[in-house]
């Protein structure tokens, strides 16, 4: 007699589980790259300027943590003045200051990332690791944020601003920079 | 033309006591003293520069996270240089009507119950702040005993024990306790924006 009986063939199970897994890996790993593309690592400021380098004439450059309540009022303005423009003159890049406080550092990151999200925030962002009275002496800045900067594309400080942005007025600055041939 | 000056003199005046945020004490300048009142008993606690004493003003709120990221440690020290005879002051200056979180009775909770060893008091038109110059939480200011102001800055250079690197504020208060000169008289207060009075 003939035993006729065999297992299941283990084979399709296993195609489909690899699928899923793989489908699930490549899901993972693009998600790990945009977020760590959307909020890279910077150390120190040399740094920033390397990975995130200037690619428009004018960069205007927000200092600021999801912990500052101004910071936290000014970032859709922010956004609003970069979407009035939306040319390739100007270009906007955050830094924040979240790890400024103790704890976790992905956690930290959560947050800033939620928020962003949460603010249709879509100009770049960096995220800030390296000592902060480094990167005060690096902009000149006394310690207070949000602090907005202007640079050409030499890196030369052409404006800024200590405390909340005024929209219109910060549209006029850049509309007059555009103008003498600055951006 | 006598009115007038003296019209003009009090629009000057008013307009650089309104301007929001002074120029920081320099090294060397007299602190100015005050009298606040304290938020956890209501009475009014006075700081008398050249008093003799070492004294650490230190300007503080209950809502900058930065702020109360050093609570801990400002305890830590208050209480470990009370012993040397340090007296340290903490100097709310916030807007209370615009944040809430800054008013007395939200003071006196907060200091009650973090225990603080110092006086809390509320400098309620921000006064105190513009007349030091401070522009952050939290900010501190060491008067020596004969009222000169002998550092400024930050506590540490880092909220986070593990990256501290410059212990800025005990650096100055263990030389002038030993009677030798600062090293590192100046340094660049970080925080949060002190929320100033609208007048």
């Amino acid at each position: 007699m003939v035993n006729d009986f065999r297992f299941p063939s283990a084979l399709p199970i296993i195609t489909r589980m690899s699928r899923l897994l793989f489908s699930l890996l490549v899901f993972v790993g693009l998600t790990a790259a945009t977020t760590a593309e959307r909020l890279v690592e910077v150390p120190d400021l040399a740094a920033f300027r390397k990975l995130a380098p200037q690619t428009a004439p004018l960069r205007v450059l927000n200092v600021w943590a999801t912990w500052c309540v101004p910071c936290v009022e000014e970032m859709p303005d922010l956004q609003r003045v970069d979407d009035s423009f939306a040319s390739k003159d100007v270009e906007f890049v955050g830094i924040s200051l979240d790890d400024a406080l103790p704890g976790d550092r992905a956690k930290h990151k959560k947050k800033v990332l939620s928020f962003l999200d949460g603010r249709k925030i879509k100009f770049r962002n960096v995220y800030y690791t390296g000592k902060l009275n480094r990167l005060q002496d690096d902009l000149r800045f006394e310690g207070e944020i949000p602090v907005t900067f202007i640079f050409d594309r030499q890196g030369k400080e052409l404006w800024r601003h200590q405390g909340k942005i005024d929209r219109q007025e910060m549209v006029r600055v850049i509309r007059n920079l555009r103008t003498k041939g600055k951006g | 033309m006598k009115a007038r000056v003296i019209l003009f003199a009090a629009l000057l005046l008013l307009l650089v006591a309104s301007s929001a945020s002074a120029a920081e004490l320099e090294i060397g300048a007299k602190a100015p003293g005050f009298s606040l009142v304290s938020a956890v008993d209501g009475k009014n606690v006075s700081f008398k520069p050249g008093d003799g004493k070492l004294s650490v003003v230190v300007f503080t709120c209950n809502q900058c996270p930065y702020a109360k990221a050093f609570e801990g440690r400002l305890n830590d020290l208050g209480r470990s240089y009370a012993a040397k005879g340090v007296k340290f002051y903490a100097v709310n200056s916030n807007d209370d009507v615009q944040y809430s979180e800054e008013t007395l009775p939200n003071m006196k909770a907060r200091a009650s119950s973090k225990k603080y060893p110092f006086p809390y008091l509320k400098d309620g038109n921000s006064a105190i702040a513009k007349a030091y110059g401070a522009r952050v939480t939290p900010h501190v200011f060491v008067v020596d005993g004969k009222g000169v102001v002998r550092y400024r800055g930050y506590i540490d250079d880092d909220a986070k024990v593990e990256a501290r690197e410059d212990t800025a504020l005990t650096n100055a208060l263990d030389a002038l306790l030993a009677r030798k000169q600062v090293a590192t008289a100046s340094t660049k207060a970080f925080g949060c924006s002190i929320k100033w009075k609208k007048s």
